[in-house]
């Protein structure tokens, strides 16, 4: 047959590895800033668009999409066009693709430095940035299904197989997982709450794993290793295998970063059997890789590009038989929380990653600017300084995370943790972050000279935008032969109704798993007392989340006794219905905040505290690696937003009371006065609106409203006891000098909780309503002051005062203040 | 035919027709201990199922925290010491132990380094105290705390042997004088 004449299209494939090398250099860049950080507190500048809890996103953003998705971009559009014998469909497409996917960086870095986020790892970037990534990614795949329907070759090769699956799976897990409700330009609420959105959230985050960082490059490793080791591919049957095992399986297990949280068991199972059983399918991308090099070891020892591809693929082959070993629940115990999932990533991330995206670079531009690479032996030196980083990361890390792990459930002899001070766990670990900081500059060293290394090799070649190239047409084949065609054989030459089979192989896994967190009330059992957020409250969990503060704090008490002792009662999947995206966090780079909010729990501190912490976390605890957030105190709330806010979560099923969006504002107003005037009484003068008193509010609702509920029965018995043995009636004294001793007494002691005038402060009731808890005839309130209702935050205070000097105390408490308070109205 | 090749055409015995831009695919079967792990981790699964959920022979995370937490409270019987009858400790060994639970536990933090006091906590060494200067009221605060105002309860934290202690190291700070003293706050105690 004849021959017909095309052009490949070479420049948008350079334009994505100009890209790949740029947003690299960036990446790396603030993966060292984000290192030093950890190490040494005083790289956060003191200022707010570059603290850890911002430039952490930044680097993670950058690597995966940034550096990781031109790379992939690049691959793909080179090997498409040759394995297809076509030129890209659509010229605009690829355009549009290329321009807009930068577009989205730039919008990503600034918005995420300028602490615009939805606050879920891996897909902190708001809602305009999410519709633009979702009209590229549809112009990706739009571009790719169009080249495959004019292709010129009948069957479609292993690695389309995973470029289709790349785009099916993030289309589905980037639509599924961002929706959420706008309230501006700038902030949204994802549509899901607490455990639901866990769910969809690791769903996504997991599978972001998966569908960005391994299929599209085992789909790259099937290109360009038996390219660049000129071996077949060892055995097409393990190819088929892998494949479709792969898919399937990898959407199931999400709830494995979940594990011992608040999540139903049937859904942590999940998690734990679908990642173990994603090993063999895992490892058979490993070993197709390796067996295809049969023959070809002795080229290894001289190319660096098949040295990277090799160590890539060897670290493929640790890290998901890793993963799989950390999602058995006894391991996972250990390994989440700690850095030892940072290493785990990162092994990944520098190994596999960066692995295949340097080797297809070294083996890549060259055949591109018909040259040969500059210098082979500077290709190597960045082959042993990026290998050499991979240890230099990985090991201190592997090691902090079993060092903190072991100290965080130590025991003293006498039955008390070792270690009750988080700071001590962290700071026995901070030498480690100081050698990871090596790492970075050795890694990004190695990155640099490879730069150096591609431009020679560029400036010394000649580049061609549209390669000529010629192939016969395609002439579709007819019906399947079953005797001579295999079932597969067939649907390799459908790749429509092959893609409709991966689509649903893909979209099974997350199905069954989030539908029923979502429709199936069971799941998640509510609890009676947890109420919404006031609007105080959200303010300041919305300043929670745009600080990025979830990147190093949990709000997750697991069920173990060494974090029930140190933080409180474990979370419960109820106490999450209101929160609009879940903050559980990862890793625990501080201590948990689950319980922040428990007064006499383990980790409450009084709101003096807190303005000092944020003010200089140093100050404080000299060994502190957090970074001062002291532009909470000079910042304002936005007002303006309380309303809209308050409607958004009625739309998502939060019950405020009807029309209560209009008394938001004022109701924000109250609660932060009684804040500010507390911290005054600390000798702290800070105006109300200030968004330091918005976090504070925060950080005392966090596990308060199921602080009553953690030991009921206590809480009943004590109730009992008013009634048996309290009951003897008793007289107040109605003469001006007990008065004056009872106010004197109330001005020292009770105004921290009730207020000056009595009216409460925060949490704690009025003193001068009609309302009483516990009662307000003499003898009561009495009972009260000496017995306290510690699960309420109550003091008892028979220990400190004598019978007589509460009996004046409740004296002044019932005549003088109710008095005033009568005749002021 | 060179060495190099010869090996290569052995290697590919099972050379199939397929051709993607020069790539070859060969017809060898996964090797077999492949496909095994692949069946043990499906048949692990099933197992891992029934066990937890079928035969209900494995224990849900709430059962498993009450089960460990009984045998964690029986293997460690915490005994708590009768206040009334404490008594402050002078000895240089047992206040060199209260030094360090007192730097240990961050208690400069709010105190100072030297007691001294701060933007948070009281001076504790001068002679004035908010909630009794006995070693029993010291031990008591200490142990109990007063959350609202910002004093943490130790009590799930150190042993009451270690709070005495600490609370000892407290009362011999009484009338040192340390710089940037912040004013007294609560009633002198007499003597």
């Amino acid at each position: 047959m004849e021959n017909q004449k095309f052009n490949y299209d070479n420049k948008i494939v350079k334009l994505f590895i100009l890209a790949t090398l740029t947003w690299g250099v960036v990446g790396i860049l603030v993966g060292v800033v984000a290192a030093l950080q950890l190490a040494f507190p005083v790289f956060n500048f003191g200022l707010e668009y570059t603290t850890f809890g911002r430039v952490r996103p930044v680097h993670t953003n950058a690597i995966i999409f940034a550096f990781v998705g031109n790379a992939i971009f690049a691959g793909v559009y080179y090997s498409m066009q040759k394995l297809l014998k076509t030129r890209m469909f659509s010229d605009k497409l690829s355009a549009f693709h290329f321009w807009g996917w930068q577009t989205i960086i730039v919008l990503a870095a600034v918005s995420l430095l300028a602490g615009f986020t939805t606050g879920k790892e891996y897909a902190e970037l708001e809602w305009p940035i999410d519709i633009l990534i979702t009209l590229v990614w549809v112009a990706f795949g739009w571009n790719m299904i169009g080249t495959l329907t004019v292709r010129r070759v009948q069957h479609i090769y292993a690695a389309i197989w995973w470029y289709l699956a790349t785009f099916l799976g993030v289309a589905i897990l980037h639509v599924v997982n961002s929706f959420e409700l706008p309230i501006s330009l700038f902030k949204s609420y994802s549509i899901y709450a607490g455990a639901q959105d866990a769910v969809v959230q690791w769903w996504y985050g997991h599978n972001a794993v998966a569908f960005f960082l391994t299929t599209p490059f085992l789909g790259l490793m099937y290109y360009y290793l038996p390219k660049a080791a000129n071996r077949p591919i060892y055995s097409y049957k393990l190819s088929i295998i892998h494949f479709w095992s792969l898919i399937f399986l990898y959407m199931w297990a999400g709830p494995h970063h979940l594990l011992y949280q608040a999540l139903p068991e049937w859904a942590q199972a999940l998690g734990v059997t679908f990642s173990i059983m994603l090993i063999a399918p895992s490892w058979g991308g490993m070993i197709n890789g390796l067996l295809t090099l049969r023959g070809a070891w002795d080229r290894v020892r001289d190319s660096a590009a098949l040295k990277f591809l090799v160590v890539a693929v060897t670290a493929y082959g640790m890290s998901t038989f890793e993963g799989p070993m950390m999602s058995l629940k006894s391991v996972n115990q250990i390994t989440h929380f700690t850095d030892w999932t940072i290493a785990h990533v990162h092994i990944g991330g520098m190994g596999w990653n960066g692995g295949i995206v340097f080797g297809m670079l070294y083996w890549l531009v060259p055949k591109l600017f018909k040259s040969k690479l500059y210098s082979e032996k500077l290709a190597n030196t960045h082959f042993w300084m990026s290998t050499l980083a991979i240890l230099i990361y990985a090991i201190p890390l592997y090691w902090a995370a079993v060092t903190q792990w072991l100290m965080w459930r130590d025991y003293t002899d006498e039955g008390f943790l070792q270690y009750p001070n988080f700071l001590e766990t962290l700071t026995q670990i901070v030498p480690m972050y100081a050698v990871r900081v090596f790492s970075g500059i050795l890694f990004l060293g190695g990155f640099l000279i490879m730069v150096f290394n591609l431009a020679k090799t560029m400036a010394s070649g000649s580049f061609i935008d549209n390669e000529v190239a010629e192939a016969p047409a395609l002439v579709l084949a007819g019906k399947r032969n079953p005797a001579t065609e295999t079932i597969h054989r067939w649907l390799e030459r459908r790749a429509v109704r092959f893609s409709i089979l991966a689509f649903v192989a893909l979209a099974i896994g997350g199905a069954v798993e989030i539908i029923p967190m979502i429709f199936i009330k069971s799941n998640v059992p509510t609890i009676e007392s947890v109420k919404p957020y006031t609007p105080l409250e959200l303010e300041g969990r919305d300043l929670y989340i745009a600080e990025g503060c979830y990147v190093c704090h949990s709000q997750i008490v697991r069920p173990f006794r060494w974090e029930t002792d140190r933080y409180g009662e474990y979370s419960k999947i109820g106490e999450f219905v209101y929160d609009h995206p879940y903050q559980w966090g990862s890793r625990r780079i501080g201590p948990d905040l689950a319980r922040a909010g428990v007064v006499g729990g383990p980790m409450y501190k009084n709101a003096a505290w807190h303005y000092n912490h944020f003010m200089d976390p140093q100050k404080m605890n000299q060994e502190s690696i957090m970074p001062n957030y002291a532009w909470l105190a000079v910042k304002n709330i936005k007002l303006d937003q309380t309303p809209k806010k308050i409607k958004a979560m009625q739309t998502l099923g939060v019950p405020y009371p009807e029309g209560y969006a209009e008394k938001a504002v004022d109701d924000l107003m109250e609660q932060a006065q009684q804040i500010s005037d507390d911290l005054k009484a600390s000798g702290i003068d800070i105006e109300p609106q200030k968004q330091m008193v918005a976090m504070i509010a925060y950080m005392h609702k966090l596990g308060k409203d199921i602080s009553g509920v953690v030991e009921p029965k206590e809480v009943a018995m004590h109730a009992e006891s008013v009634e048996a043995s309290e009951q003897k009636e008793a007289k107040l004294l109605n003469n001006k000098a007990d008065l004056d001793a009872g106010e004197k007494l109330f001005t020292s002691t009770c105004v921290v909780c009730h207020g000056a005038d009595g009216k409460g402060i925060a949490t704690f009731p009025s003193l001068v309503d009609n309302e009483w808890i516990n009662g307000n005839k003499p003898e009561q309130v009495i009972h009260s002051i000496s017995e306290g209702n510690v699960a309420k935050g109550m003091i008892p205070y028979k220990a400190q005062f004598s019978e007589k000097q509460i009996t004046q105390l409740a004296s002044y408490i019932l005549i003088t203040l109710q008095n005033e308070t009568s005749n002021n109205k | 035919m060179s060495e190099e090749k010869k090996k290569a055409t052995e290697l590919d015995e099972n050379i199939m027709d397929h051709d993607y831009d020069g790539i070859k695919e060969l017809d060898n079967p996964p090797p077999r201990w492949i496909m095994l792990l692949f069946y043990i981790t499906i048949g692990w699964s099933i197992i891992y199922g029934a066990y937890y959920f079928w035969l209900k022979e494995g224990l849900h995370q709430d059962a498993e925290y009450a089960a460990k937490s009984m045998t964690h409270d029986q293997k460690y019987q915490i005994e708590s010491l009768d206040a009334d009858a404490l008594v402050a400790f002078t000895d240089e060994a047992s206040l060199a132990e209260g030094k360090q639970i007192y730097t240990d536990m961050a208690c400069m933090a709010c105190h100072g380094m030297a007691g001294e006091g701060n933007a948070i906590g009281p001076n504790i060494t001068d002679g004035f105290w908010i909630h009794g200067c006995d070693i029993q009221s010291v031990f008591n605060i200490i142990k109990n705390g007063e959350p609202t105002k910002g004093m943490t309860a130790f009590k799930g934290q150190i042993s009451d042997d270690k709070i005495q202690k600490v609370a000892s190291y407290v009362m011999s700070l009484k009338g040192t004088n340390p710089p940037n003293a912040k004013a007294a706050q609560g009633e002198k105690c007499e003597d």
